[in-house]
């Protein structure tokens, strides 16, 4: 096809964009004039499509939860708009800034991927506006910090207890194989670091795609190295694969995993070959199995009640209830920043802000939070419970 | 429409671009940061896949090099975005360049193929480089410093993003209608064509690949400064085939197109995300994509050819004005008549076990007309084919103005001062006459890209302007030089390719079949033109089937049967000899 | 790297490859006929394999109503070009078609599931209704286009595949399914384990690509088809309707498409977005095959799983690198041995 010779008149484009992008402004205005009046109103943005969607849907099923938990602190209603960021991080940048532009959002809650996560914590940062991460960002000594905590459990913290128990079950010499993607670097990184404390050995770094059919290469290459155990750094259904590769090969050595794993369909589609797993997660998951003064019980099983009335079907997986702790963590700290400034303010994003890094011991389904300037995260050894796969169930192992 | 008008057009337009960030939202500022970035490797892939014809599903493995380039100078080692820009498009071009020279003489499904090939390999690639941050990525990338200022904000990189698009946008337009550019445009054409009219297809190729490569590393280099954040994800398959969507959508002939697709799936995918929660309530996030896609589908099954030509068909057509008085093209001397310009000696080609041509020996002398024929399957076509360059020579030697040619390629033999047409017209159906017939000026001018794409080929244009409007009133094609090739009928089309060769001051002329399907009034046309042309001292070789037509018009002939030379002669002497009616009669029966 | 390990690796290279070549000549034989690359094709195959998981656990798979949204939206499309072209005479034959025939299918299945007690049964009902989505997508999609360039026909199959994965999200959700294996059957060569799945996928391979070499080769309507996909204009002269053709390729596709869902749900585990991946390695080992022979392009597809294989043994990080880096050769080789003159780009 030849070009228009000379140059098309490129007005009409402009034109065109720019009575675009005014009538979308006006539609905008029309839309979100009302819940900007009072309510404090938070943006959520998470993966609903995209190969982070696994992750993104119970994070947004943990938010309906939330909402039906508790949707109002100190006479403000809570709004909340969601939206997907196709698992791409610039996709999140544009939402963050879509959500604080246009929206006039308080407060940022997100996302499913680590990568999006870090684009969302940047325009937070840059445009002052306080964000709860869901997903396990890498702490960067730089300024986002001020302006976001994270939820989960780092994934050193969860990858150190697990290899704690290792250490106590006597495994020295442990493969690591995990998927190519952010949370398979940040759960190796937490390995070596166990590794460098001394008392057991990372033989491998395999690394395998959420695509992939089969392990097989990999799995050779872990057999050949004759590891007591292995540690997985996948998550939900395929972090059974290199399990379910392993077995026919005759692996008969102890399997961990951080919380990641936690899911029902891990269960389904590994079967046999995942039971006897050792999985480093939140107390959520075994709440019913706590004993009855453990501080995430309680708040635990009101969140599994949340869930089933906004759902219609009980949890089974982990990362819901990190959404639910996002969701406390806002309603302790907007309940404080109500008190200097009324929302949609600049002056409440600092309020808010503030008032989030002096959260103290506030228990959640997930963790004890304590948020000070200068960390991102807010949990401790306490956040982390080991649980065992038993006749498909996962059972509180203390 | 006048150039004046288009030009006051371009400059509203540029107006209200630079008025935006004061009259919309800053969201839609940040919206139309994007659209920047986006469009500059859809105004890459339009010259590259719309015009070029080579489909690259790896744009945007350029992107994130360059994006990863300036992120890693400026994030990571602390020194200038500037910097970064320098390393982004050095290391993008220089990859570019690699990729191409290896995968760019590819054919067909292998080319694209390649390309999704390679831009898997580095995408993947980026997430294993621990300086990179594996696939955490790069975080806190520092803004575009301009003097004191830095630009963080969206409406201040705007500026920076728009001036880049738009000088980008001129500089394409102009290369298109420069020397190269044409030379890109007739590259769908076929290699054939191309190489006939003594261009270099694959230079012009590796060019046009290295220029879409250097626009994607601009847009890399922006996205990393505008994002503060990279990782692998943005530069994968998916946006690779999302930035062809654009170039698509747009009108991949145009690079304005680039433009317009970018803007308008951004615009899509943003009011989809804005308006679908109105209509479905509740989780819709799965469903955006869904609807993208449909819209999309029906778009491009409404305007297949994209919004620019499905628009262009409502505007005016543009009025072109002639140039003034220029100084002329230099000229080749023609040999002195007599002079055997092309000796054919004992040649030879094999197909597998048949003999193709054998043996053959003639000679054409400067200043006359040869006419080559036989029945079908005599050996004419592969005689051409040896002559010309596009088939090699098996045994034997062809000397050219005293140069042997055997084992050279078809554009050196172009430029050599063999200019051809073809049996089945080959011409560039969308350009215009003017145009085509400046194709077949490509040797005798010397503008680069560069010189192209900055307008200093300007005095160079005017005398191939002048010198293709002499060739097209020599063949009496003057009356509207802005005509698109398409439009005329077969006759004018084959006095059009003529007008082409000439363009290219030609030594020798090879005509391959000229009267073949034409009327009778066109063919005496056509006749009276050859011979005009050779009252001009010009040397002509003719190949026909049309036995009638050539006894008229040449001034010997050379028989061809069963891939031997039966006889040469004079035409009277031709059309007595026994030989030759047996020959055509035995092949009729 | 010892014999033992290498005949792991080769083994489960051949697993792999086996199923991609199984998509491979599915992609050849609609392209060969219709020009379209159908890069749909892997996700009729992952939804194959999520349709019939549903059916095992007595759900209501969301392809029933996929399927009849298609035969609607197709009988629509159907419709408003026979009006164009006033021809609505033939609108029964039309709604016969495009609506009853595909519904009638998606009403019988959905009868049948909660009385299908036996795994054949399951996987016929499966096959049954994925059978209509490729000629339903074919009419409601690529005809209006058919004569388009083969690059808008490209760009249009990667976006209904976008399109494809979207639905498939809302239909399956984002986790993964695995299957009742057809067969317990395991043998071993020199002590590797060979599972009967594997050997299933292979035997399906050899069985597809040969049975599609002789029917386009020895049987008139392969040869109309194979006609079609050479000239259309001409194939039209003959008395062979391209549209038909392309009908008759899609559902062939279709049926093909669902046996290799079947067969690889037990050894994969499928998502809502695998046929991405499958597919694009398929589509890598059909060029390796020159997109135009069967047998070729299933060898094609097998050196890519092997290729696989290996690499994720030499280094699992950079698995993907190394197959796509080895392509790049490979292809210039294939390039320069497949004799075809220079083909004119089409304006």
């Amino acid at each position: 096809m030849a070009p228009l010779l000379p140059p098309p008149p490129t007005c009409p484009s402009g034109r065109t964009r720019a009575a675009l992008a005014t009538a979308s402004l006006l539609v905008f205005g029309a839309l979100c004039a009302a819940p900007a009046s009072a309510d404090i109103t938070v943006g959520f943005v998470t993966s609903l499509s995209g190969n982070g969607s696994s992750l993104g849907i119970p994070y947004a099923r943990g938010m309906a939860a939330a909402l039906a938990y508790k949707s109002e602190i100190g006479g403000e209603k809570l709004t909340i708009i969601q939206l997907d960021d196709t698992s791409d991080p610039s996709a999140a940048s544009r939402d963050a800034r879509k959500l604080i532009e246009e929206n006039h959002v308080d407060v940022l809650i997100g996302s499913a991927t680590a990568p999006a996560t870090i684009a969302m914590a940047q325009v937070a940062t840059e445009l002052k506006v306080p964000m709860i991460a869901l997903s396990p960002v890498p702490i960067a000594g730089t300024t986002p910090e001020q302006w976001m905590v994270a939820v989960p459990q780092p994934a050193s913290l969860l990858v150190k207890v697990v290899a704690d128990r290792m250490k106590r079950d006597h495994m020295e010499k442990v493969a690591y194989i995990g998927f190519s993607d952010a949370w398979g670097d940040l759960v190796y990184a937490g390995a070596k670091a166990a590794e460098a404390e001394g008392g057991l050995t990372i033989l491998t770094n395999e690394r395998y795609t959420r695509s992939d059919s089969s392990v097989t290469g990999q799995a050779l290459k872990i057999m050949a190295t004759h590891p007591q155990a292995i540690l997985i750094g996948g998550s939900g259904t395929q972090g059974a694969l290199p399990l379910l590769n392993l077995a026919p090969l005759g692996f008969h050595g102890s399997a961990y995993g951080p919380a990641s794993l936690v899911n029902q369909d891990f269960i389904r589609v590994g079967g046999k070959a995942v039971e006897g797993i050792q999985v480093s997660t939140g107390p959520v998951i075994v709440a019913e199995q706590l004993p009855d003064d453990h501080y995430a019980r309680k708040i635990s099983l009101a969140f599994r009640e949340a869930y089933l009335k906004a759902n219609g079907a009980p949890t089974s997986d982990g990362f819901s209830a990190y959404s639910f702790d996002g969701w406390l963590i806002l309603l302790t700290a907007a309940k404080q920043a109500l008190q200097v400034a009324k929302p949609g303010t600049p002056a409440f994003h600092a309020a808010l802000d503030d008032a989030i890094f002096k959260i103290h011991e506030l228990a959640g389904t997930q963790g004890v939070y304590n948020f000070t300037r200068g960390q991102n995260y807010g949990v401790d050894d306490r956040a982390v419970v080991i649980v065992r796969l038993v006749d498909g169930k996962w059972t509180y192992a203390p | 429409m006048t150039l004046a008008r288009l030009r006051l057009a371009a400059l509203v337009a540029v107006l209200c671009l630079a008025a935006a960030p004061f009259l919309v939202s800053s969201f839609s500022v940040t919206l139309l940061n994007y659209i920047g970035v986006y469009a500059l490797v859809a105004i890459g892939l339009a010259l590259l896949t719309g015009i070029g014809g080579i489909i690259s599903f790896g744009q945007a493995a350029f992107v994130g090099i360059a994006a990863y380039s300036s992120a890693w100078v400026s994030a990571v080692s602390g020194y200038s975005p500037w910097l970064g820009l320098c390393l982004a498009v050095v290391l993008t071009c220089s990859v570019a360049a690699f990729l191409g020279l290896i995968t760019l003489r590819l054919r067909g499904h292998f080319l694209s193929l390649s390309t999704i090939a390679w831009g898997l390999a580095i995408y993947f690639l980026f997430g294993n480089i621990p300086t990179l941050g594996n696939f955490n990525g790069i975080a806190a990338i520092p803004p575009i410093p301009i003097g004191s200022l830095k630009l963080s904000g969206s409406a201040q990189i705007y500026y920076l993003i728009w001036a880049i698009v738009v000088v980008c946008l001129v500089l394409s337009y102009n290369l298109l209608n420069s020397r190269m550019g044409r030379a890109l445009r007739a590259l769908r054409g076929g290699k054939i064509l191309v190489e006939s009219l003594g261009i270099n297809a694959f230079r012009v190729k590796l060019a046009a690949f290295v220029i879409a490569a250097f626009l994607a590393s601009l847009s890399g280099w922006l996205y990393a400064h505008l994002s503060t954040f990279i990782s692998p994800s943005p530069f994968g398959a998916e946006m690779g085939i999302e930035y062809l969507m654009m170039a698509m959508v747009g009108g991949s002939g145009s690079p304005i197109g680039g433009v317009l697709g970018a803007a308008l799936v951004t615009l899509l995918k943003n009011g989809i995300q804005d308006y679908l929660p109105l209509i479905t309530k509740g989780a819709s996030g799965e469903l955006e994509i869904v609807v993208f896609s449909t819209l999309f589908i029906l778009f491009l099954q409404r305007a297949p050819r994209g919004i620019v030509p499905f628009v262009a068909r409502f505007m005016p057509q543009l009025r072109h004005v002639a140039p003034g008085t220029i100084a002329k093209l230099p000229v080749r001397a023609q040999p002195a008549p007599g002079y055997p310009l092309l000796i054919v000696q004992d040649v030879e080609r094999r197909f597998g076990g048949l003999i193709a041509v054998n043996h053959v020996s003639f000679e054409v002398n400067a200043g006359e007309i040869l006419g080559l024929i036989g029945p079908n399957g005599a050996g004419k076509s592969t005689m051409f084919n040896l002559l010309t360059g596009a088939l090699r020579v098996g045994q034997g030697q062809i000397t050219f103005a005293g140069q042997g040619i055997c084992g050279q390629s078809q554009s050196h033999i172009a430029r050599a001062g063999i200019a051809r047409t073809f049996q089945h017209v080959k011409l560039r159906p969308r350009m215009t006459l003017l145009d085509n017939v400046l194709l077949g000026a490509h040797p005798r001018l010397h503008a680069g890209l560069l010189r192209g794409a900055l307008r200093l080929d300007r005095v160079e244009e005017a005398s191939a302007h002048a010198e293709a409007l002499r060739q097209l009133a020599r063949v009496g094609l003057s009356d509207d030089p802005f005509m698109l090739a398409g439009n005329l009928p077969l006759g004018k089309q084959r006095l059009l390719e003529i007008a082409r060769a000439l363009a290219a001051d030609p030594l020798l002329l090879v005509l391959d079949e000229p009267a073949a399907g034409l009327r009778r009034q066109e063919k005496l046309r056509m006749a009276e033109l050859l011979i005009a042309l050779r009252d001009e001292h010009l040397t002509i070789l003719l190949v026909e089937h049309d036995m009638e037509f050539v006894m008229g018009l040449v001034d010997r002939i050379v028989v061809m049967d069963f891939g031997s030379k039966l006889c040469e002669d004079a035409p009277a002497a031709i059309r007595a000899d026994p030989r030759v009616q047996e020959a055509y009669l035995g092949s009729i029966a | 790297m010892d014999g033992t390990i290498a005949g792991f690796l080769a083994v489960d290279g051949i697993a792999t490859g086996a199923i991609y070549a199984l998509v491979a000549i599915g992609t050849v034989l609609i392209f060969t006929v219709t020009r379209v690359i159908f890069i749909p094709f892997g996700d009729i195959a992952a939804f194959t394999a999520l349709t019939l998981a549903a059916i095992d656990s007595k759900k209501m798979p969301g392809t029933l109503g996929l399927v009849a949204a298609l035969a609607i939206l197709a009988f629509l499309t159907e419709a408003g070009s026979l009006a164009r072209t006033r021809r609505l005479r033939q609108l029964p034959r039309a709604a016969l078609i495009y609506l009853l025939l595909p519904l009638a299918v998606v009403g019988a299945v959905w009868a049948a599931i909660p009385f299908a007690a036996y795994e054949p049964v399951r996987i016929l009902l499966a096959l049954a209704l994925i059978m209509p989505i490729a000629p339903l997508l074919d009419r409601i999609v690529f005809r209006p286009i058919a004569s388009g360039s083969v690059l808008l026909l490209l760009v249009v199959a990667v976006a209904l595949h976008f399109a494809l994965v979207g639905l498939g999200l809302i239909f399956f959700g984002p986790e993964g399914v695995r299957t009742e294996p057809l067969t317990s059957f395991a043998t071993d060569i020199a002590g590797i384990p060979i599972p009967g799945q594997s050997l299933l996928i292979v035997l399906a391979a050899i069985a597809f690509s040969l049975l599609l070499f002789l029917f386009f080769d020895f049987t008139v309507m392969g040869k109309s088809l194979r006609a079609t996909a050479v000239n259309r204009t001409g194939a039209r002269l003959m008395g062979i309707r391209p549209a038909r053709s392309g009908t008759i390729a899609y559902l062939l596709g279709s049926v093909m498409a669902g046996v290799s869902g079947v067969l690889i749900a037990p050894v994969n585990t499928i998502f809502y977005d695998s046929g991405f991946l499958i597919g694009l390695k398929a589509f890598v080992g059909a060029i390796v095959g020159g997109l135009i022979s069967y047998p070729g392009s299933a060898i094609g597809a097998l050196f890519v799983g092997l290729l696989e294989s290996f690499a994720s043994f030499q280094d699992s990080a950079l698995k993907d690198v190394i197959v796509f880096a080895t392509l790049i050769p490979i292809l210039l080789w294939r390039s320069f041995a497949s004799k075809q003159i220079d083909e004119e780009v089409e304006e």
